[in-house]
Protein backbone atom coordinates (compact mmCIF):
# COMPACT_ATOMS: atom_id res chain seq x y z
CA UNK A 1 0.00 0.00 0.00
CA UNK A 2 2.67 2.55 1.00
CA UNK A 3 4.93 1.58 -1.86
CA UNK A 4 2.00 2.17 -4.21
CA UNK A 5 1.20 5.49 -2.53
CA UNK A 6 4.70 6.86 -2.91
CA UNK A 7 5.06 5.52 -6.42
CA UNK A 8 1.92 7.46 -7.33
CA UNK A 9 3.58 10.55 -5.92
CA UNK A 10 6.39 10.21 -8.44
CA UNK A 11 5.57 12.48 -11.41
CA UNK A 12 7.32 10.15 -13.86
CA UNK A 13 5.30 7.14 -12.73
CA UNK A 14 2.05 9.09 -12.91
CA UNK A 15 2.93 10.41 -16.36
CA UNK A 16 3.45 6.90 -17.71
CA UNK A 17 0.40 5.40 -16.02
CA UNK A 18 -1.96 8.23 -17.04
CA UNK A 19 -0.63 7.96 -20.58
CA UNK A 20 -1.92 4.38 -20.68
CA UNK A 21 -5.29 5.32 -19.14
CA UNK A 22 -6.02 8.38 -21.24
CA UNK A 23 -7.17 6.69 -24.48
CA UNK A 24 -9.71 4.60 -22.54
CA UNK A 25 -10.95 7.54 -20.50
CA UNK A 26 -11.32 9.68 -23.64
CA UNK A 27 -13.19 6.88 -25.45
CA UNK A 28 -15.58 6.42 -22.50
CA UNK A 29 -16.08 10.19 -22.26
CA UNK A 30 -16.95 10.49 -25.96
CA UNK A 31 -19.42 7.59 -25.73
CA UNK A 32 -21.21 8.91 -22.62
CA UNK A 33 -21.24 12.52 -23.88
CA UNK A 34 -22.70 11.45 -27.23
CA UNK A 35 -25.40 9.26 -25.69
CA UNK A 36 -26.24 11.88 -23.06
CA UNK A 37 -26.42 14.82 -25.44
CA UNK A 38 -28.33 13.02 -28.21
CA UNK A 39 -30.78 11.58 -25.71
CA UNK A 40 -31.09 14.89 -23.90
CA UNK A 41 -31.67 16.98 -27.02
CA UNK A 42 -33.75 14.63 -29.18
CA UNK A 43 -35.48 11.95 -27.12
CA UNK A 44 -36.16 13.36 -23.65
CA UNK A 45 -39.92 13.96 -23.40
CA UNK A 46 -41.02 17.45 -22.32
CA UNK A 47 -41.76 17.85 -18.62
CA UNK A 48 -45.45 18.22 -17.79
CA UNK A 49 -44.80 21.60 -16.13
CA UNK A 50 -41.46 22.82 -17.47
CA UNK A 51 -41.83 21.81 -21.10
CA UNK A 52 -38.50 21.52 -22.88
CA UNK A 53 -36.58 23.50 -20.24
CA UNK A 54 -36.05 20.14 -18.52
CA UNK A 55 -33.34 19.68 -21.17
CA UNK A 56 -31.40 22.43 -19.38
CA UNK A 57 -31.57 20.55 -16.10
CA UNK A 58 -29.78 17.39 -17.17
CA UNK A 59 -26.72 19.54 -18.01
CA UNK A 60 -27.13 21.84 -15.00
CA UNK A 61 -27.56 19.03 -12.44
CA UNK A 62 -24.58 17.07 -13.82
CA UNK A 63 -22.22 20.07 -13.78
CA UNK A 64 -23.49 21.40 -10.42
CA UNK A 65 -23.21 18.04 -8.66
CA UNK A 66 -19.72 17.47 -10.03
CA UNK A 67 -18.59 20.97 -9.01
CA UNK A 68 -19.01 19.93 -5.37
CA UNK A 69 -16.16 17.43 -5.78
CA UNK A 70 -13.47 20.11 -6.18
CA UNK A 71 -13.05 21.38 -2.63
CA UNK A 72 -12.85 17.89 -1.10
CA UNK A 73 -10.26 17.12 -3.81
CA UNK A 74 -8.32 20.31 -2.99
CA UNK A 75 -8.39 19.49 0.72
CA UNK A 76 -7.01 15.97 0.16
CA UNK A 77 -4.35 17.29 -2.26
CA UNK A 78 -3.43 20.12 0.13
CA UNK A 79 -3.08 17.72 3.07
CA UNK A 80 -0.88 15.36 1.03
CA UNK A 81 1.29 18.31 -0.05
CA UNK A 82 1.71 19.60 3.49
CA UNK A 83 2.20 16.22 5.21
CA UNK A 84 4.13 14.15 2.68
CA UNK A 85 5.61 16.93 0.50
CA UNK A 86 4.33 15.18 -2.57
CA UNK A 87 4.94 17.31 -5.68
CA UNK A 88 2.25 15.56 -7.71
CA UNK A 89 -0.54 16.48 -5.26
CA UNK A 90 0.40 20.15 -5.59
CA UNK A 91 0.32 19.95 -9.40
CA UNK A 92 -3.16 18.37 -9.28
CA UNK A 93 -4.37 21.03 -6.83
CA UNK A 94 -3.19 23.90 -9.04
CA UNK A 95 -5.19 22.67 -12.04
CA UNK A 96 -8.18 21.47 -10.01
CA UNK A 97 -8.75 25.00 -8.68
CA UNK A 98 -8.90 26.41 -12.20
CA UNK A 99 -11.19 23.68 -13.51
CA UNK A 100 -13.37 23.97 -10.39
CA UNK A 101 -13.90 27.67 -11.05
CA UNK A 102 -15.05 26.80 -14.58
CA UNK A 103 -17.49 24.23 -13.19
CA UNK A 104 -18.92 26.70 -10.67
CA UNK A 105 -19.32 29.37 -13.32
CA UNK A 106 -21.11 27.01 -15.74
CA UNK A 107 -23.38 25.87 -12.89
CA UNK A 108 -24.40 29.47 -12.19
CA UNK A 109 -24.83 30.37 -15.87
CA UNK A 110 -26.93 27.31 -16.80
CA UNK A 111 -28.98 27.75 -13.61
CA UNK A 112 -29.65 31.39 -14.52
CA UNK A 113 -30.75 30.44 -18.03
CA UNK A 114 -33.23 27.98 -16.51
CA UNK A 115 -34.38 30.30 -13.74
CA UNK A 116 -34.97 33.21 -16.09
CA UNK A 117 -37.87 31.36 -17.70
CA UNK A 118 -39.05 29.06 -14.87
CA UNK A 119 -38.64 31.40 -11.90
CA UNK A 120 -38.92 34.61 -13.90
CA UNK A 121 -35.60 35.84 -12.50
CA UNK A 122 -31.94 35.44 -13.48
CA UNK A 123 -30.62 35.89 -9.99
CA UNK A 124 -31.93 36.09 -6.44
CA UNK A 125 -29.66 37.34 -3.66
CA UNK A 126 -31.90 35.92 -0.96
CA UNK A 127 -31.63 32.33 -2.17
CA UNK A 128 -29.13 30.30 -0.15
CA UNK A 129 -28.32 27.78 -2.89
CA UNK A 130 -27.49 30.48 -5.43
CA UNK A 131 -25.43 32.57 -3.04
CA UNK A 132 -23.47 29.63 -1.61
CA UNK A 133 -22.60 28.47 -5.14
CA UNK A 134 -21.42 31.99 -5.98
CA UNK A 135 -19.34 31.89 -2.79
CA UNK A 136 -17.72 28.65 -4.01
CA UNK A 137 -16.76 30.38 -7.28
CA UNK A 138 -15.18 33.29 -5.35
CA UNK A 139 -13.34 30.92 -3.00
CA UNK A 140 -11.86 29.06 -5.97
CA UNK A 141 -10.84 32.36 -7.62
CA UNK A 142 -9.23 33.20 -4.27
CA UNK A 143 -7.28 29.92 -4.29
CA UNK A 144 -6.12 30.58 -7.88
CA UNK A 145 -4.91 34.11 -7.15
CA UNK A 146 -3.23 33.06 -3.88
CA UNK A 147 -1.31 30.38 -5.74
CA UNK A 148 -0.21 32.73 -8.51
CA UNK A 149 0.79 35.41 -6.01
CA UNK A 150 2.79 33.07 -3.77
CA UNK A 151 4.18 30.72 -6.42
CA UNK A 152 5.53 27.41 -5.10
CA UNK A 153 5.90 28.59 -1.54
CA UNK A 154 5.01 26.86 1.70
CA UNK A 155 2.82 29.78 2.69
CA UNK A 156 0.75 29.31 -0.48
CA UNK A 157 0.25 25.61 0.26
CA UNK A 158 -0.85 26.38 3.82
CA UNK A 159 -3.16 29.24 2.86
CA UNK A 160 -4.78 27.15 0.12
CA UNK A 161 -5.27 24.20 2.49
CA UNK A 162 -7.00 26.57 4.91
CA UNK A 163 -9.24 27.95 2.17
CA UNK A 164 -10.06 24.35 1.17
CA UNK A 165 -11.41 23.68 4.68
CA UNK A 166 -13.70 26.70 4.33
CA UNK A 167 -14.61 25.44 0.84
CA UNK A 168 -15.53 21.99 2.17
CA UNK A 169 -17.79 23.48 4.84
CA UNK A 170 -19.38 25.54 2.06
CA UNK A 171 -19.92 22.35 0.02
CA UNK A 172 -22.03 20.98 2.88
CA UNK A 173 -23.93 24.28 3.00
CA UNK A 174 -24.55 24.16 -0.77
CA UNK A 175 -25.75 20.56 -0.51
CA UNK A 176 -28.25 21.15 2.32
CA UNK A 177 -29.08 24.82 1.64
CA UNK A 178 -32.32 23.89 -0.11
CA UNK A 179 -33.49 21.95 2.95
CA UNK A 180 -32.26 24.34 5.65
CA UNK A 181 -33.56 27.52 4.05
CA UNK A 182 -36.57 26.93 1.91
CA UNK A 183 -36.41 29.92 -0.42
CA UNK A 184 -36.38 29.79 -4.22
CA UNK A 185 -34.24 26.87 -5.37
CA UNK A 186 -36.19 23.61 -5.30
CA UNK A 187 -35.02 20.59 -3.30
CA UNK A 188 -33.56 17.72 -5.30
CA UNK A 189 -36.20 15.36 -6.60
CA UNK A 190 -36.07 11.83 -5.17
CA UNK A 191 -34.81 9.14 -7.56
CA UNK A 192 -37.92 7.79 -9.16
CA UNK A 193 -38.04 4.68 -11.33
CA UNK A 194 -41.81 4.55 -11.67
CA UNK A 195 -42.46 4.81 -15.41
CA UNK A 196 -45.88 6.41 -14.95
CA UNK A 197 -44.66 9.32 -12.80
CA UNK A 198 -44.03 12.77 -14.33
CA UNK A 199 -40.29 12.65 -13.70
CA UNK A 200 -39.79 8.99 -14.34
CA UNK A 201 -36.84 6.81 -15.31
CA UNK A 202 -36.12 8.43 -18.68
CA UNK A 203 -35.23 11.68 -16.93
CA UNK A 204 -33.12 9.93 -14.29
CA UNK A 205 -31.19 7.79 -16.70
CA UNK A 206 -30.47 10.79 -18.96
CA UNK A 207 -29.21 12.75 -15.93
CA UNK A 208 -27.15 9.79 -14.71
CA UNK A 209 -25.49 9.39 -18.12
CA UNK A 210 -24.65 13.11 -18.15
CA UNK A 211 -23.20 12.87 -14.62
CA UNK A 212 -20.92 10.00 -15.69
CA UNK A 213 -19.98 11.92 -18.86
CA UNK A 214 -19.13 15.08 -16.87
CA UNK A 215 -17.06 13.14 -14.32
CA UNK A 216 -15.13 11.49 -17.17
CA UNK A 217 -14.58 14.92 -18.72
CA UNK A 218 -13.30 16.24 -15.38
CA UNK A 219 -10.82 13.34 -15.14
CA UNK A 220 -9.58 13.72 -18.71
CA UNK A 221 -9.17 17.49 -18.47
CA UNK A 222 -7.46 17.32 -15.07
CA UNK A 223 -5.10 14.55 -16.19
CA UNK A 224 -4.19 16.46 -19.37
CA UNK A 225 -3.33 19.66 -17.51
CA UNK A 226 -1.51 17.79 -14.73
CA UNK A 227 0.64 16.03 -17.33
CA UNK A 228 1.56 19.46 -18.78
CA UNK A 229 2.49 20.63 -15.31
CA UNK A 230 4.69 17.54 -14.86
CA UNK A 231 6.47 18.09 -18.19
CA UNK A 232 7.14 21.71 -17.30
CA UNK A 233 8.25 21.27 -13.69
CA UNK A 234 10.37 18.21 -14.47
CA UNK A 235 11.83 19.69 -17.68
CA UNK A 236 15.41 19.39 -16.41
CA UNK A 237 15.10 15.70 -15.53
CA UNK A 238 16.56 13.03 -17.79
CA UNK A 239 13.28 11.20 -18.48
CA UNK A 240 11.55 14.35 -19.79
CA UNK A 241 14.56 15.16 -21.98
CA UNK A 242 14.48 11.63 -23.39
CA UNK A 243 10.74 11.84 -23.94
CA UNK A 244 11.00 15.16 -25.77
CA UNK A 245 13.85 14.12 -28.04
CA UNK A 246 11.96 10.94 -28.96
CA UNK A 247 8.71 12.74 -29.85
CA UNK B 1 -36.45 4.30 -32.15
CA UNK B 2 -36.83 7.25 -34.52
CA UNK B 3 -40.46 7.88 -33.60
CA UNK B 4 -39.29 8.49 -30.03
CA UNK B 5 -37.74 11.76 -31.26
CA UNK B 6 -39.77 14.58 -29.74
CA UNK B 7 -39.81 16.84 -32.80
CA UNK B 8 -41.44 16.43 -36.19
CA UNK B 9 -39.47 19.18 -37.97
CA UNK B 10 -36.13 20.94 -37.69
CA UNK B 11 -37.89 24.22 -36.93
CA UNK B 12 -39.60 22.60 -33.94
CA UNK B 13 -36.24 21.26 -32.76
CA UNK B 14 -34.73 24.76 -32.89
CA UNK B 15 -37.74 26.28 -31.16
CA UNK B 16 -37.74 23.82 -28.21
CA UNK B 17 -41.37 24.54 -27.41
CA UNK B 18 -40.72 28.28 -27.17
CA UNK B 19 -37.63 27.92 -24.93
CA UNK B 20 -35.16 27.76 -27.81
CA UNK B 21 -32.94 30.62 -26.66
CA UNK B 22 -32.46 29.27 -23.15
CA UNK B 23 -32.04 25.61 -24.07
CA UNK B 24 -29.59 26.27 -26.89
CA UNK B 25 -27.62 28.81 -24.86
CA UNK B 26 -27.10 26.17 -22.17
CA UNK B 27 -25.95 23.53 -24.66
CA UNK B 28 -23.69 26.05 -26.44
CA UNK B 29 -22.13 27.12 -23.13
CA UNK B 30 -21.62 23.49 -22.16
CA UNK B 31 -19.99 22.72 -25.54
CA UNK B 32 -17.61 25.69 -25.19
CA UNK B 33 -16.80 24.71 -21.60
CA UNK B 34 -15.93 21.12 -22.58
CA UNK B 35 -14.03 22.08 -25.75
CA UNK B 36 -11.93 24.80 -24.10
CA UNK B 37 -10.91 22.59 -21.19
CA UNK B 38 -9.77 19.82 -23.53
CA UNK B 39 -8.22 21.84 -26.37
CA UNK B 40 -6.24 24.30 -24.22
CA UNK B 41 -4.29 21.60 -22.32
CA UNK B 42 -3.61 19.73 -25.58
CA UNK B 43 -2.25 22.87 -27.25
CA UNK B 44 -0.23 23.73 -24.17
CA UNK B 45 1.41 20.30 -24.30
CA UNK B 46 2.52 20.87 -27.89
CA UNK B 47 3.90 24.27 -26.90
CA UNK B 48 5.85 22.85 -23.95
CA UNK B 49 7.32 20.06 -26.08
CA UNK B 50 8.29 22.53 -28.83
CA UNK B 51 10.05 24.76 -26.32
CA UNK B 52 11.88 21.89 -24.64
CA UNK B 53 12.97 20.55 -28.02
CA UNK B 54 14.40 23.92 -29.03
CA UNK B 55 16.25 24.07 -25.75
CA UNK B 56 17.75 20.62 -26.23
CA UNK B 57 18.99 21.44 -29.75
CA UNK B 58 20.38 24.78 -28.49
CA UNK B 59 22.19 23.03 -25.65
CA UNK B 60 23.60 20.51 -28.11
CA UNK B 61 24.87 23.31 -30.38
CA UNK B 62 26.54 25.13 -27.52
CA UNK B 63 28.06 21.84 -26.43
CA UNK B 64 29.52 21.15 -29.89
CA UNK B 65 30.87 24.73 -30.18
CA UNK B 66 32.59 24.30 -26.84
CA UNK B 67 34.08 21.03 -28.04
CA UNK B 68 35.43 22.53 -31.27
CA UNK B 69 36.87 25.63 -29.57
CA UNK B 70 38.72 23.54 -27.00
CA UNK B 71 40.66 21.78 -29.78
Amino acid sequence: MWVWFFKLGSPKWFYELSGRWLPWLIAAMVIFMTIGLVWGLLFLPPDYQQGFTSRILIVHVAVAGTSLAFFPLLLVAGTITLVWRMKLADMVAKNAAILGAWFSFITLATGSLWGSVMWGTWWEWTDSRLVSMLFQLFLLLGVISLRSALEDSDTAAKACALLSIVGCINVVIIKYSVEWWNTLHQVSSPVNMDASSPNGPEFWIATLIMIVAVYLFLSVSLILSTRNEILFRERKSQWVQDLVSKS
Amino acid sequence: MLDAIQFSSFAEFVDMGGYGFNVWSVYALFAIFVAVNLILPLRKKQKIIRQLKRRITLDAEIQSEDDSSSD
